[in-house]
């Protein structure tokens, strides 16, 4: 009996999921471990290793396609082996998983539309198909109004508007591709923030001296020792940060409409770009971490991320109680990042300046500062707070000591 | 229910016996001597020859059937063959005192009874006459291939004619005399008096009703044949027909020239078998069939047994029953026994008969004994016979090779004309009168009290004012449909009109008030309650050349009539190769408040037939229009007619409802109310909830509606909604009729074909539920509402700006619904 290979459940409320590449084609030869395909949800990405020994019978869904969870992707059996009876039965438990409590309601809200693109296949009619293809717009994308979230011409009508505007503005060639699901996450996200809250940002720098000492001693035992623990500027500021969190309880904290949730330890939420866009995991429980733990924790976090691998319930917004964004790499003198609702602040951390400064005694020299601009709810703390805040971050990175 | 005649209690509550009289059983007794003195010696010979060419025709058949080759002949006929042989005596006595005028009509076992006709036709036939029949038919075409090389007279050419013309037939070819489309089991022959034989059991038991009624009303000469098997009287149209044929009102009620009898003999050829099945003893409990002429009328019908195994017993029976039909107490009752020694077909194994039987009929072979008679009493020697039998054998091989010849004898050419059955389907002619003639009728039109009544009304819904017209004075839909009616009733000296409370009543829904008034008994009649044999007889009326209207009080007792709508009214008109027309109009009342029996929309079940046409108007002006459409073709249309709005008045055609004449083309969609963003096609009734839902659309939601009434559902033009289409994007479609296999279904389907480029949303049918139809007071929960339709575009088409659905709409339930069946 062949075994059917089904796409995971990544996380409660993930319903489908892309297949992104096939690693191994039909009549392939599979030893359970191996790597079949890569996947993401609409949060990370995954890789899916082969439930058992065989050949590859039949692959159901090509890459691209988004599948159901749960539901049989592909077979894998001896060679010759039929697989038609496990597609059929596959079949008829989908149509009864759509009869509970559906049929039952007698009176219905307005058909519910959902984006065009949710199934795997876009729902457009025809004629909206035929418009598209007029009007040179491609539906992909496109939010549809109509039953089961059909892309209807009036959808077509609204996209053609607005493309018109656009074009009156540059008569360049475009292309159109169509959002990953990370991207309509981090839209949809990030959108939200600012639609729904009071944020604005206070800037402040730091002498960053005693770090970059000690940034210097971590480096110069690396290259004593390559197996000594490599220790970054960031991973210092998120314990500077971890500390002046835990004296400004208010600022650890998510603001949930109605009330305030202080959390008494800090999960740490750190942003990481990776090729599917910006995740932010969350390093639960930091408060207690030493500088060497906190360290090993964000890389792996972090690496997850990269990979794909990361635990789904760890990239939820709500995971983390406060965040650090960091773009002094990238020579970012001040930005104003944008909070993840529901925590209430985000640090983020600029680029290294070297700034004139009193040495004492009345010489000047150049000292180098590091620029940290802190974005706050203005909902659930007051700029009084806020500032004390920052400013304890910055005492913590001045009194730094490794 | 005249009130010329009182039924007296004191009268028919008095104690009596209802006495039988007596039924002849063989009571031919003559010797051949006896009939010296009636038959010459020709005729003796040709009634010896007339059943030698069936006997040898038959034989030649089972012969093909069983051994692909007849004397050396190869052909393969996989095509049906129900022989008769062992019958010929009775098919050659029945036709041997028919004349041209006198029509018979046959079983699926008739080729026999074809024949006899025939060679009796020809007989009777001078030489000129008989070759303008030869020459006109099909343009000479089957004329042109017996005429080659031939010799001898023109009777024998005739004699060729026949059998070239029913092989051809029988063989499917265009030479046949129904084009190959009648076959084996229809074949006829109209100059002749051959009227179709029916591959159904019983078929001919109504139609040759409505036959008899057409020499009756229209005052011509002849009388008809019903020739069916003894099985057939356990058939429903059978009975239905005989006593249509018997009812008293022929006697009593109608009068002057018309009054008496049908002229009618329902001659069962009883061979005592219907298939397998045996009459006499196993399926049926008459015993000797005639008997049952003592239950319909006092004369009984004039029933009597004949041994159909002596041509001269049967010739004998039918000289004295058709003087009884000439004296108007038609009809009669004929049990002409005989057997059948091949099989039922040519498979039958006889499964049911023993060897024995079969034998001790053989041993009386009427052939065999007749032409023994013949040498006996000196009127033939037997070299004569033998050479009437080989002289048939050499021209049967003749006709056959002719038959069969592909170059000579060709189909119907399909694969140049794909389309050249379906240009046979309808007659689409356009005739005032089937004939001409003065129309019997009782006062001039204008003194017609309906028609001053209807001189009073308004004809447009709203008055001058603008304001509504009432009821009564209204110009209603059931004026239309009898203003179309009555005016044809004075334009057409055939046109007649029955169904069940016709006459006195007007019709159960008083279209027909008025007409009792102006028209004698023989053009407007009561029915008996015989669903069957009203379409039934129209379609014989029809057949020989009358205009009929018949009425079935609701559509619910179509199933009645299923075989006559479904097999026999659509199909004749084809099945004869154009031959004959069928100007038939059944007029079908959809009903409502009435319960499951008498509430349904069952129009797709005639639109699914091929060879009927079908409208479904829904205002007094398309229901005049459309009427007099169909009275003015010679095709059979279906007419629906919805008891919801027989009392509407007309709201859509500017100046309302013309006085004069006017005809509105069949197939043609009607735009009642012009809109841009969504279409709402109709069909029936419904008409009048989708213009709510336009208003509410409209009001509420900005969406104009634009509504496309159906008004014919065949023939269909799709152009005008596929324009709506194109404009709007978007369909919804509704009828009173279930909606599962609706009409609305087919509609929706093609829709999707022609239009799907320009489509928004799937075409969506709201149809009745698929229950039975539940009482008045449920009834909003059953047919479509407006309510129904909203939620459906809602839910289905484009989401409608805070609109609440209360019916499910959803693809769940959709499949659910379907799982379950209902």
């Amino acid at each position: 009996m062949a075994t059917a290979v089904l796409m995971p459940k990544q996380g409660q409320s993930v319903e489908t999921c892309i297949i992104t590449q096939w690693f191994k084609k039909k009549g392939d030869k599979v030893t359970a471990g191996e790597i079949l395909f890569s996947y993401e949800t609409d949060k990370a990405a995954f890789d899916l290793e082969a439930p058992a020994d065989g050949t590859l019978l039949e692959i159901f869904y090509p890459e691209g396609a988004e599948v159901p969870v749960l539901v049989n992707v592909a077979m894998i059996g001896n060679a010759g082996e039929a697989v038609e009876a496990v597609k059929a039965v596959e079949a008829v438990e989908a149509v009864k998983a759509v009869e509970p409590a559906e049929a039952v309601k007698a009176v219905k809200e307005v058909a519910k539309s959902k984006p065009a693109e949710e199934n795997k296949r876009i729902r457009i009619s025809p004629r909206a198909r035929k418009m598209a293809e007029g009007r040179g717009i491609d539906p992909a994308g496109l939010y549809g109004s109509g039953p089961n979230g059909r892309i209807i011409v009036a959808d077509i009508a609204n996209a053609a508007a607005a493309s018109v505007k656009t074009a009156a503005h540059d008569g360049q060639e475009f292309s159109d591709k169509p959002l990953s699901n990370v991207r309509k996450l981090i839209a949809r996200s990030m959108h939200a923030s600012l639609q729904n809250s009071a944020q604005l940002t206070h800037h402040m720098s730091a002498d960053v001296r005693k770090l970059l000492e000690a940034r210097q001693k971590i480096k110069s035992n690396l290259e004593k020792d390559k197996k000594q623990q490599d220790i970054t500027l960031n991973d210092m500021i998120c314990w500077c940060v971890i500390r002046a969190l835990e004296k400004f309880p208010e600022m650890n904290s998510h603001y949930l409409d109605d009330k305030i949730r202080t959390f008494g330890k800090v999960h740490l939420g750190f942003a990481v770009d990776t090729p599917r866009g910006l995740m932010v995991p969350a390093v639960k429980n930091a408060s207690g971490m030493d500088l060497a733990i906190l360290s090993k924790e964000l890389k792996s976090a972090a690496d997850a991320c990269k990979k794909g691998s990361i635990n789904p319930e760890l990239i939820q917004s709500s995971a983390a109680s406060f965040t650090v964004s960091n773009l002094g790499n990238y020579g970012v003198e001040l930005f104003t990042p944008v909070i993840n609702l529901p925590q209430a602040g985000i640090l983020g951390v600029c680029t290294i300046i070297n700034r004139p400064a009193s040495l004492g005694n009345g010489i000047f020299g150049f000292v180098p500062y590091i620029g940290l601009s802190l974005t706050y709810d203005h909902r659930a703390v007051d700029g009084g707070p806020a500032t004390l805040f920052l400013r304890e971050i910055k005492e913590q990175i001045e009194k730094f000591s490794y | 229910m005249p009130k010329s005649q009182n039924i007296n209690p004191k009268v028919v509550r008095k104690p009596k016996f209802i006495e039988f009289g007596k039924i002849p059983v063989n009571q031919y007794n003559k010797t051949i001597d006896d009939e010296k003195k009636s038959f010459s010696k020709d005729d003796f010979l040709r009634i010896y020859h007339d059943m030698v060419v069936i006997r040898e025709f038959e034989t030649m058949l089972n012969l093909i059937k069983t051994t692909n080759e007849y004397n050396g002949i190869p052909y393969n006929h996989p095509g049906p063959a129900h022989l008769s042989i062992g019958q010929e005596a009775s098919a050659v006595g029945m036709a041997y005192n028919l004349d041209v005028n006198d029509f018979i009509f046959g079983s699926h076992r008739s080729h026999g009874e074809i024949l006899a006709k025939g060679l009796s036709a020809i007989h009777k036939l001078d030489d000129d006459s008989l070759y303008t029949v030869m020459k006109e038919y099909f343009g000479g075409t089957a004329l042109k291939v017996v005429e080659k090389g031939f010799s001898g007279s023109v009777r024998e050419l005739a004699r060729n004619f026949l059998l070239y013309g029913a092989l051809a037939e029988i063989f499917a070819r265009e030479n046949g005399f129904n084009k190959g489309l009648g076959g084996s089991m229809h074949a006829f022959f109209t100059p002749f008096g051959i009227y179709p034989n029916n591959a159904i059991v019983g078929g001919s038991g109504d139609i040759s009703v409505g036959a008899a009624l057409y020499k009756k009303i229209n005052r011509k000469p002849g009388i008809i044949v019903c020739n069916i098997g003894d099985a057939s009287m356990g058939c429903g149209p059978v009975w239905e027909g005989i006593c249509f044929a018997t009812m008293d009102q022929y006697k009593t009620l109608w009068s002057g020239e018309y009054k008496g009898g049908l002229p009618l003999i329902f001659n069962f050829m009883n061979n005592l078998y219907g298939m397998g099945g045996q009459t006499m003893g196993e399926t049926m409990g008459y015993e000797i069939l005639a008997r049952v002429g003592a239950g319909v009328n006092p004369e009984s019908m004039h029933a009597e047994r004949v041994d159909g195994y002596n041509p001269l017993a049967v010739i004998d029976a039918f000289k004295r029953k058709k003087q009884l039909i000439e004296e108007k107490k038609g009809p009669v009752l004929l049990d002409t026994l005989t057997y059948r020694i091949s099989g039922h077909s040519p498979s039958d194994a006889s499964s049911y008969r023993s060897k024995e039987e079969i034998e001790a009929w053989q041993q009386e072979d009427s052939i065999l004994s007749f032409g023994k008679s013949l040498v006996t009493a000196g009127i033939a020697g037997q070299d004569q016979l033998d050479e009437i039998t080989s002289e048939t054998r050499e021209t049967l091989k003749e006709m056959l090779k002719l038959s069969i010849d592909d170059n000579i004898s060709p189909r119907l050419d399909l694969s140049s004309d794909p389309d050249v059955i379906g240009k046979m389907m309808f007659s689409n002619s356009s005739v005032d009168r089937m004939e001409e003639g003065t129309p019997d009728v009782l006062m001039p039109l204008e003194e017609n009290p309906r028609v001053k009544s209807i001189k009073t009304k308004e004809r447009f819904y709203l008055d001058k004012e603008g304001k509504p017209v009432s009821k009564a004075r209204i110009f209603q839909f059931r004026d239309a449909i009898f203003e179309a009616v009555i005016d044809r009733f004075y334009k057409d000296p055939t046109l007649a009109a029955w169904g069940e409370e016709n006459r006195d009543w007007g019709g159960a829904f008083a279209v027909y008030r008025g007409l009792t008034e102006a028209l004698p008994y023989h053009r407007l009649f009561n029915s008996p309650i015989s669903e069957g044999a009203i379409v039934g007889t129209a379609i014989g009326y029809g057949m020989c050349g009358g205009r009929v209207i018949a009425e079935i009080m609701y559509c619910d007792f179509l199933g009645r009539s299923g075989d006559e709508v479904f097999n026999q009214l659509p199909k004749w008109q084809a099945m004869s190769g154009n031959i004959i027309k069928m100007p038939v109009v059944l007029r079908v009342s959809v009903g409502s408040k009435y319960g499951a029996q008498h509430s349904q929309d069952w129009t797709a079940l005639t639109a699914h037939i091929p060879g009927l046409k079908v409208v479904f108007p829904a205002t007094p002006y398309d229901a005049k229009g459309l009427m007099n459409k169909a009275l003015q073709g010679t095709d059979p249309v279906v007419f629906f007619e919805s008891q919801r709005i027989y009392d509407i008045g007309e709201m859509f055609h500017e100046g309302g409802v013309p006085e004069a004449y006017y005809e509105i083309p069949f197939g043609e969609p009607d735009i009642k109310r012009k809109g841009d963003d969504i279409t709402i096609l109709t069909i029936g009734a419904t008409l009048y909830p989708a213009l709510k839902v336009a208003d509410t659309l409209k009001e509420k939601y900005g969406l104009s509606a634009e509504i496309i009434d159906a008004r014919s559902l065949v023939p269909f033009n799709y152009e005008p909604v596929i324009e709506s289409i194109k404009k709007t994007g978007r369909i919804v479609l509704t009828s009173d009729a279930s909606s599962r296999g609706s009409f609305l279904k087919e509609i929706a389907q093609t829709i999707t074909e022609l239009a799907f480029d320009h489509l928004d949303a799937p075409p969506v049918v709201v149809g009745s539920r698929n229950w039975i139809t539940p009482a008045y007071e449920m009834e909003e929960y059953f047919f479509p509402q407006p309510g129904w339709i909203l939620d459906a575009i809602n839910e289905k088409i484009i989401p409608l700006k805070g609109h609440q659905s209360k019916t499910d709409f959803s693809d769940e339930k959709l499949i659910q619904l379907n799982r379950e069946g209902v």
